[in-house]
């Protein structure tokens, strides 16, 4: 049973993202276990669960109320990014939705960045009317794609800024490439700088250039929100009309253009078999961490996933001890299955709302490999390079080979430290769907992290 | 031609240039908005004109953006390897039979330029330029770093037109294209080698393997690049160089050296008492040979490979690793 456990805590850190350490589990798992008579374990940790809670209360008051998204800025390095973001909390602050963020705070000191700190996501956020919002600012490519792989930085969408008197440059292409490549399909443009012009005319220029480029680059050139103003004008909180105004009219662009993410209790039902058990007189348990969406007592759900899927009804659902009628996205819950042998249900299945996911066989997907000083491999590896892939709770031998049509795929090889694109063969099949992630573990260390990008092969 | 027209008709008619000359003097130059506008005043919206104005500008504008820029940290950009030549038995154009080769490092603030085609391309020029214009140095060594003075000096040439004369030299076009990015580009570091054709009856020859990780667009640019000069020692040396499945393997050898020398940490190639931490190349095992390779050391391997292919008349014969390189983008430099 000890073994067992410390397997189970093992796959958990794996499985969750790397970012996303639970402190939960360990208690969470005392609670969960309650189909067999529990003992006194579950009331110590329950009181410093309120412990801590209370504490965290204190120190700051973050509301669930709002729908909460993250935005990027992306843009050439003398556009303003830092300016803008430091004048947004300026405004927003005015009546007490941000705290004011100043550059010097924004910007990374020298010694984050000689640690390699290259994107600080908890670092600003504001809220508007209707939302709440992280900010980030995107340095590079390959650092943003290495920290939304490794689940340390997201953007759910972007502010593209521009300045008046450049417009925009060689590079901007590569800002919507990369805006692209991680699916943001919505983005506001913020033209910065336009008390340096002239000419106001030349703003239309800018407005039509870019609405060119957005198009080229499949976004909707034609709706998206361009706003122009100056971000330097309302951090010294003058010429409102090119300042704080136009700050305001973009906030409210991105609460009406870009879409908020759905929240996971909108998401269908979706929870991985941790465990399995067998109670007499009751029948089939399984337990599990509910990842998103809501279970009720009486539903019908699928159980996906290694070579078996098939439908059942949840007869009930039970936690900290009682019978509940509905258990929800981040509860530790046991569901007892109607007319399920305990064999039929695995460690790496998943349970979910009939047909919201498929179990897959192969897919693509993006890889950011660890480095040696990460804890990864010393030495790069080649075309069909066999790890185990961990998604959720399942465990599955994986063949890793380089997309269709990548040249010299026979003797390309991947280093440490490298982000590639790949596609993943798995011995079984596993429930998946893009943009679930996964760790890549060979010989007891984790030598790779990834992102489910699209499906090959369904089961 | 059209162009010119409707200029001239809107010359008279109008004092500030129209939206449209400007939109199409950035399409022909990605300079500015600011700048295009400025220009085309200057020259009475003809927008020929402007482009000459442009070119002049670009000279004093870039040199002010680059001393801008100039203390900004710029640890970015690409490893660049250009092979005119790669030795014994290559049928090039120019250093036929010999080896002429460069790599360099240019490097920019972000990725995004290091991504765009103007980079790239710039890239690729000058490790063209400094395969073309070096000369064999008499320094007892195969891989020598070519002096950045001259390079910077020297008249662009361009690797898919290198019969186009070009009036930019290396260091006007980094200008230039500091001004169309507004980021700091500098050319970090260029090594170049260069040997003449051995004779034909010499029973040494010399190759040059390459190999570039991390590449995005072209084979010869990425993130770490490495060369390695290889000597190959035999009695029939011609004859073997002149059969083909003989020079395919070959190939395929020098290829593995180099991808052997990116993909492990090599700092030298011969076991060394002192430092026996695996960052020899001859001690490390040949995994990137492929197959059994991957049980033996690269010096087991060269020789075995040696011995499979007939380098066996004379005891000195063999395949050896003289010399290499290996850069990683935005490493530092002692």
């Amino acid at each position: 049973m000890f073994r067992l456990a410390a397997q189970r805590a093992v796959a958990n850190k794996i499985a969750s993202s790397s970012r996303a350490v639970k402190s939960t589990t360990l208690f969470a798992r005392c609670r969960t276990a309650t189909w067999k008579p529990s003992s006194a374990p579950s009331l110590p940790s329950v009181a410093s669960w309120g412990a801590r809670r209370s504490y965290a209360d204190a120190a700051s008051k973050f509301s669930r109320a709002k729908p909460h998204m993250n935005i990027g800025t992306i843009g050439h390095v003398d556009h303003g990014k830092t300016t803008l973001t430091a004048a947004i909390t300026k405004v927003l602050s005015a009546n007490g939705a941000a705290k004011f963020t100043d550059y010097s705070q924004i910007d990374k000191a020298p010694e984050e960045k000689a640690r390699g700190i290259t994107i600080n996501s908890a670092h600003v956020e504001y809220e508007t009317g209707n939302r709440h919002y992280g900010h980030i600012d995107c340095p590079g490519h390959a650092d943003y794609i290495k920290n939304m792989i490794t689940g340390a930085a997201q953007m759910d969408g972007a502010i593209i800024v521009v300045s008046a008197t450049d417009g925009q440059m060689p590079q901007t292409r590569e800002h919507l490439l990369l805006a692209r490549q991680v699916g943001i399909k919505k983005l506001v443009v913020f033209i910065n700088k336009v008390d340096m012009i002239s000419d106001p005319e030349m703003l239309e220029l800018v407005d039509m250039e870019m609405r060119d480029l957005l198009s080229t680059y499949n976004f909707d050139g034609e709706n998206t929100p361009i706003i122009m103003g100056s971000a330097l004008a309302a951090l010294e909180g003058r010429d409102d009309e090119i300042g704080a105004k136009k700050i305001e009219s973009l906030v409210q662009a991105c609460d009406e253009w870009l879409d908020v993410p759905p929240r996971d209790l909108e998401k269908p039902l979706l929870m991985p078999v941790e465990d399995v058990f067998s109670i007499s007189g009751r029948g089939t348990v399984a337990t599990g961490r509910v990842e998103r969406g809501i279970a009720n007592k009486g539903d019908e759900v699928e159980i996906v996933g290694l070579g078996a899927t098939f439908k059942t009804t949840l007869t009930g659902i039970e936690m900290f001890h009682k019978e509940l009628d509905r258990g929800e996205a981040g509860d530790n819950m046991g569901c007892l299955l109607r007319g399920v042998k305990r064999e039929q249900v695995r460690r790496g299945q998943v349970i979910i709302a009939p047909g919201s996911m498929k179990s897959v066989k192969k897919f693509q997907a993006q890889i950011y490999v660890l480095t040696k000083d990460e804890g990864g491999r010393y030495t790069p590896f080649m075309s069909n390079y066999r790890p185990q892939l961990f998604l959720r709770t399942a465990d599955i031998t994986v063949s890793l080979t380089f997309p269709e049509g990548t040249a010299d795929a026979e003797d390309r090889m991947v280093m440490p430290g490298d982000n590639v694109e790949m596609i993943c063969d798995l011995v079984h099949d596993v429930a998946a769907e893009a943009g679930s992630r996964f760790t890549l573990r060979e010989g007891g260390r984790t030598v790779g992290t990834g992102i489910v990008t699209k499906i090959l092969e369904e089961a | 031609m059209l162009s010119r027209c409707i200029s001239r008709a809107y010359s008279t008619s109008l004092p500030k240039p129209p939206l449209q000359l400007v939109a199409q003097l950035r399409k022909l130059t990605d300079v500015s908005i600011t700048k295009a506008r400025e220009a085309l005043i200057a020259s009475n919206n003809d927008v020929n004109a402007a482009l000459q104005w442009l070119e002049k500008d670009l000279a004093v504008s870039g040199a002010r953006q680059a001393a801008k820029v100039e203390g900004r940290d710029a640890r970015e950009g690409l490893i660049g390897i250009s092979i005119l030549s790669s030795g014994s038995a290559s049928n090039s154009i120019i250093g036929s039979g010999g080896i002429r080769a460069a790599m360099i490092e240019l490097n920019c603030e972000t990725d995004f330029v290091g991504r765009n085609t103007l980079f790239t391309q710039l890239a690729a020029d000058i490790a063209h330029t400094a395969a073309f214009i070096s000369d064999p140095v008499d320094s007892g060594c195969l891989i020598n770093p070519c002096p950045l003075d001259l390079l910077n000096d020297a008249p662009l040439i361009s690797h898919i037109t290198p019969h186009s004369h070009q009036s930019s030299t290396v260091s006007n076009s980094i200008r230039d294209l500091i001004a169309k990015v507004g980021e700091k580009v500098s050319l970090k570091r260029v090594v170049t080698v260069v040997q003449p054709p051995a004779p034909r009856q010499a029973t040494l020859g010399l190759r040059l393997g390459s190999y570039m990780h991390g590449s995005m667009g072209s084979a010869l640019q990425g993130r770490i690049g490495g060369l390695a000069v290889i000597g190959i020692q035999s009695q029939e040396l011609s004859s073997q160089l002149s059969s083909e499945p003989f020079m395919r393997d070959m190939e395929k050898l020098e290829r593995s050296v180099a991808r052997q020398i990116v993909g492990f940490e090599t700092k030298s190639i011969k076991i060394d008492s002192s430092r026996q931490d695996g960052t020899a190349l001859y001690e490390q095992p040949f995994m990137m040979l492929g197959g059994e390779a991957a049980n033996e050391t690269v010096r087991d391997g060269l020789d075995k490979w040696g011995r499979e292919h007939g380098l066996r008349g004379n005891e000195n014969d063999g395949i050896e690793v003289l010399e290499f390189a290996k850069w990683t983008v935005g490493e530092v430099v002692e």
